[in-house]
């Protein structure tokens, strides 16, 4: 899996043509694409991409999901690049545009034909039919449109990497428990196969992030622990993902948010899985574990990088921004980012999770909003914007009513389009209990209004629909 | 049959990287094999090029293929390449035509990464994967991860069967039109200033975490209920400061002690987190942590002085034994010199300790011992260093002699005196070096009792000039006097040796810049003896001229 991704080695400056393709259809809103401000942003496009043109006879910039490739390679970029990126993503998409293919040496006339079909297409009822009509005369410019549906959900391959994607999280829940086990028996941990798992689940977000995400959703109170530490890390990675952190952090963090309740195996059993309310003593002991983990990493580790980080995280990760949690401490200091980013996580998905003292869990839309409410005290404000735009405003495995009258699962989200998700219709506008089918939000009429439009969430414990079922 | 040509070069771009293997181990990147291993290796690679634009192996336990046929087989364990991809799941490795000798060369590097180690947490798989080859493709086992075959399966079973009641779809489907929704989330646009604060947050977080885990452990301490959690404490404190010195930063393992010595002198602070902290304090002067000291100070990192003294002055006496252990062990001159300073520091807080070093099997950690002791200064180091002055290595002796003048108790002088009757001429001059250093009366009386012994005039010119060189320290009468009697003397017999010594005593009056010597120095200027006509002329200018 991890060797099936071609690295963007080559292509440096990739992120900076995505970045001038930004600005130059900014530029072309505002001015006509003959305007000085738009052709002296064309030439330095074309400084860009000229000389790799040269080298690869063709360059083709497709959009994948949420990222670019360039020559099939993708791209990856830094946070400050973001908003260009999302804003072409956005504009791509607008238009069902997939692809551009830039062949023989690119003319300034020929970017400004494709930004005058670009900036009319956006009113079109059919902006790509429009886009690709009006460039066929366009030699060293191509468009291909995108794939709606990604072709392989609907094939045999598609579940191949729903299965994929099932089996990697089933393993690192399988290695959790495993780990824990030896930890309480003292065994010696592998940590080489802990970067293992947590690579494997890197390599799924960077690839195929909703899907994994929407595994987090899957809970199972008996298995708590296990699911709640994967799920967690999951979380962590995808959002550290989205700030930009490199893949090595990636992976450290990863391993650090898989340990982070580690000090939890020093509770006893029958206080954890206690089914009624923790009296004061239960809650004090409770209140311990964040010290616990730290003497358990460092018993296990002894100090290297990840261990100093892992530790921290332990101890931290009940904190809060604002320091109202626990432990509570004598000199001040400043929150580990890592731990902010964990402690995100940790409370979203201990909150959406079904535990022993806690069987019906909160729905995810709700757990936001409880969540959205802590911003800028327990959390901080601006990574749970990240957050809430990862998880998309309707998370998956949400319950919800669409104006067409059709019932159905949140099953996986946006990332461009936040409140229009790809939601798996339960029972048909007819009212009746339907084989299942998955309809996209974003998708629109000809008239160029959205075919379907949430307008109710509800909560799908309360009709105990169990999520697995449709989800897996 | 006969085997076509890409399946012949694949198997010598397998042999290639086998050699390599071995190659990048024994050299060092600056040695010209090094850069002629990846040259070759690439050429395979070029050569298998020609034919294909990717090769590809397919990994067994002892075996590597190209397509269907074999190109490596080894039942060894031993420098077993099929073996060392397959033990970590990898079970296809592809190269692809643009490979290029910058891959090639990080691709060598992963190879021969020492993976016993104890300290490395990565395996084959997670180096190529943080390595991100552009044009290496592989493909790997994941049920290598699995810790149990039917996990997923079983796992999948039960999270589904949880809903044994079935749900109420159909119930919900009708609450929908009455029921009120749960609360819509809106969408949270970012802006520039919340980019940018992540940026910076980013940035912040490249900082070293070790310290920020320092003031986690000492807030474990401040909470700690029992015995075993303040041991604890100090345990991980310790291990803080071993990382830290392991990694060559002696300010992080500082800033532990300093917050140590704060929090101990806090009246409040529990007796048991005094305890536990004098347990850190304790810990540097183990041999351990004495040995990673060593290692660091041998490392070539450059140290602050101020930053080491501080850190020795945190050490105990418990350190003046591994420090002599490593003072003989250590390479480089600047890191004895650390430890030597170290062990002048610490001498003082044990003298005893120090002076067990003088027992060492090593002469020269001996004679480090010695000059430590002589620069410790303390009078009681006198007794210690007398017995140096028996050693077997002159050096030693030597050594020993030298810090006995700088000690300068009465106490010496036999043993100084009894130095004048040994064979080596380096032990005599040694002891009147030491006698000139002490500068007493006594030390005077036997050095001129050594000079006018009828013996001396017999020794060597060299000795005899030191001896006269060490009385030009004593600027009295009765130095002048003898000086004055020796340039004077005229003897029949042995002529040369008597002018040796007049030459002697005139070098002693010209160090001395004695004016009331002149015109007897002039008078001597006409001796026939031609060295004696040197020194004195040199006296005369000396005392003249002031050179």
């Amino acid at each position: 899996m991890a060797g099936s991704e071609v690295k963007g080695e080559v292509f440096t400056e990739a992120k900076d043509i995505i970045n001038q393709l930004a600005v130059i259809i900014r530029t072309a809103a505002i001015h006509d694409p003959g305007n000085i401000a738009v052709t002296t942003a064309i030439d330095k496009f074309i400084a860009l991409t000229n000389p790799l043109i040269l080298s690869e006879r063709e360059l083709a910039l497709e959009l994948g999901r949420e990222f670019f490739y360039l020559n099939e390679i993708r791209i990856r970029y830094s946070l400050e690049y973001l908003p260009k990126f999302d804003f072409l993503v956005l504009e791509f998409r607008k238009r069902g545009l997939g692809s551009i293919v830039f062949r023989d040496a690119l003319k300034s006339e020929d970017m400004q034909s494709f930004l005058r079909a670009f900036t009319a297409s956006a009113s079109s009822p059919e902006p790509f039919e429009l886009l690709a009509e009006e460039l066929t005369d366009v030699g060293s410019l191509g468009v291909g449109k995108l794939r709606k549906i990604r072709d392989e959900e609907k094939t045999e391959g598609g579940s191949a990497v729903r299965r994929m994607v099932k089996k990697s999280y089933f393993n690192a829940v399988s290695y959790t428990r495993g780990v824990i086990s030896k930890i309480k028996s003292d065994e010696k941990v592998n940590i080489k196969k802990a970067k293992r798992v947590v690579e494997s689940m890197v390599d799924l977000i960077l690839e195929e992030e909703q899907l994994l995400l929407g595994m987090t959703s899957i809970k199972d109170y008996d298995e708590y622990t296990y699911h709640h530490s994967v799920n967690v890390s999951i979380l962590s990675v995808a959002l550290a993902q989205r700030l930009g952190l490199s893949k090595r952090a990636l992976i450290e963090l990863g391993l650090v948010a898989l340990f982070h309740d580690i000090g939890k195996i020093d509770i006893p059993s029958e206080v954890l899985n206690k089914s009624t309310s923790f009296t004061d003593d239960e809650w004090n002991l409770v209140k311990k574990h964040p010290k616990w983990g730290v003497r358990a990493i460092l018993k296990m580790r002894g100090i290297d990088a990840t261990a100093v980080r892992a530790a921290i995280v332990a101890f931290e990760h009940h904190m809060y921004y604002d320091f109202s949690g626990y432990p509570k401490i004598k000199e001040p200091m400043e929150l580990d980012f890592y731990s902010k980013i964990i402690s995100l996580a940790d409370q979203y998905d201990a909150m959406t999770s079904a535990r022993v003292y806690s069987r019906i869990p909160m729905p995810p839309d709700r757990a936001l909003s409880l969540m959205m409410e802590r911003a800028g005290t327990q959390l901080d404000p601006i990574l749970f914007k990240f957050f809430i735009n990862m998880i998309g405003v309707f998370p998956v495995g949400t319950l919800v009513m669409l104006d067409t009258r059709e019932l159905g699962l949140v099953y996986q989200s946006d990332t461009v389009f936040l409140d229009r998700p790809k939601v798996l219709v339960v029972i048909n506008s007819k009212g009746e209990k339907a084989d299942r089918y998955i309809v996209e939000l974003s998708e629109k009429a000809p008239d160029g209004k959205f075919l379907r439009s949430i307008v109710k969430t509800m909560d799908p414990n309360k009709y105990r629909i169990n999520l697995a079922e449709y989800l897996l | 049959m006969e085997l076509l040509d890409d399946i012949k070069a694949a198997r010598e771009v397998v042999q290639a990287l086998l050699k390599a293997k071995k190659t990048f181990r024994m050299y060092p990147e600056t040695n010209p094999m090094y850069a002629k291993t990846i040259e070759d290796t690439h050429a395979k690679f070029r050569n298998f090029f020609d034919y294909r634009d990717e090769l590809t192996f397919k990994i067994k336990q002892n075996e590597l293929f190209c397509d269907s046929e074999q190109i490596y087989y080894n039942p060894e364990k031993e420098d077993n390449i099929a073996l060392f991809f397959f033990k970590d799941a990898l079970r296809e490795i592809t190269f692809k035509k643009g490979f290029s000798v910058k891959e090639l060369e990080d691709f060598l590097k992963i190879l021969t990464v020492d993976y016993d180690r104890e300290v490395l947490d990565d395996d084959v798989v997670t180096l190529l994967w943080e390595r991100d080859f552009q044009n290496v493709k592989y493909v790997v086992d994941e049920a290598f991860l699995t810790e149990d075959e039917d996990y997923e399966s079983e796992a999948v079973r039960e999270v589904k069967d949880k809903a044994s009641d079935g749900d109420e779809l159909t119930k919900a489907y009708e609450d929908s039109f009455t029921e009120e929704g749960v609360k819509d989330i809106s969408i949270v646009p970012l802006t520039d200033k919340d980019l940018h604060a992540v940026v910076k947050e980013i940035e912040k977080d490249a900082q070293d975490k070790t310290g920020k885990l320092v003031a986690i452990i000492f807030e474990m301490l401040y909470q700690a209920e029992n015995k075993s959690e303040y041991e604890d404490a100090a345990h991980f404190l310790n291990s803080i400061i071993e990382f830290s010195i392991r990694h060559g930063d002696l300010d992080t393992a500082l800033k532990i002690l300093r917050k140590a010595r704060e929090v101990s002198g806090i009246p409040l602070i529990a007796d048991e987190a005094k305890k536990s902290l004098n347990m850190v304090f304790s810990f540097l002067g183990y041999d351990a942590a004495i040995k990673l000291i060593g290692e660091l100070l041998d490392s070539g990192v450059e140290i602050n002085e101020k930053v080491w003294d501080e850190y020795v002055a945190f050490l105990d006496k418990n350190a003046i034994e591994p420090f002599i252990t490593i003072l003989g062990e250590l390479k480089s001159i600047p890191a004895r010199k650390n430890v030597i300073n170290a062990l002048i520091s610490l001498g003082r807080k044990d003298i005893q300790a120090l002076a067990k070093g003088l027992y060492d099997s090593r002469w020269y950690v001996v004679r480090n011992i010695i000059y430590i002791l002589g620069k410790v200064g303390d009078k009681a180091a006198a007794d210690y260093l007398l017995k140096t002055v028996n050693h077997s290595d002159i050096r030693v002796r030597k050594e020993g002699i030298k810090a006995l003048g700088e000690l300068g108790v009465p106490g010496v002088f036999p043993a100084l005196r009894e130095c004048f009757n040994d064979p080596e001429v380096q032990i005599r001059t040694a002891a009147a070096r030491a006698l000139g250093n002490i500068r007493s009366t006594t030390a005077k009386s036997i050095i001129l009792q050594r000079m006018t012994d009828a013996a001396f005039v017999k020794t060597e010119f060299s000795e005899k000039k030191e001896f006269y060189e060490v009385l030009s320290k004593w600027k009295d009468n009765d130095v002048v006097e003898f000086l004055m009697k020796t340039l004077r003397k005229k003897a029949f017999f042995k002529r040369a040796l008597n002018d040796e010594n007049r030459a002697c005593a005139a070098y002693c009056l010209g160090l001395m810049g004695n004016k009331d010597a002149l015109p007897l120095l002039h008078k001597a200027k006409e001796s026939k003896n031609k060295l004696l006509r040197e020194y004195v002329y040199s006296a005369i200018k000396r005392i003249e001229y002031g050179r």
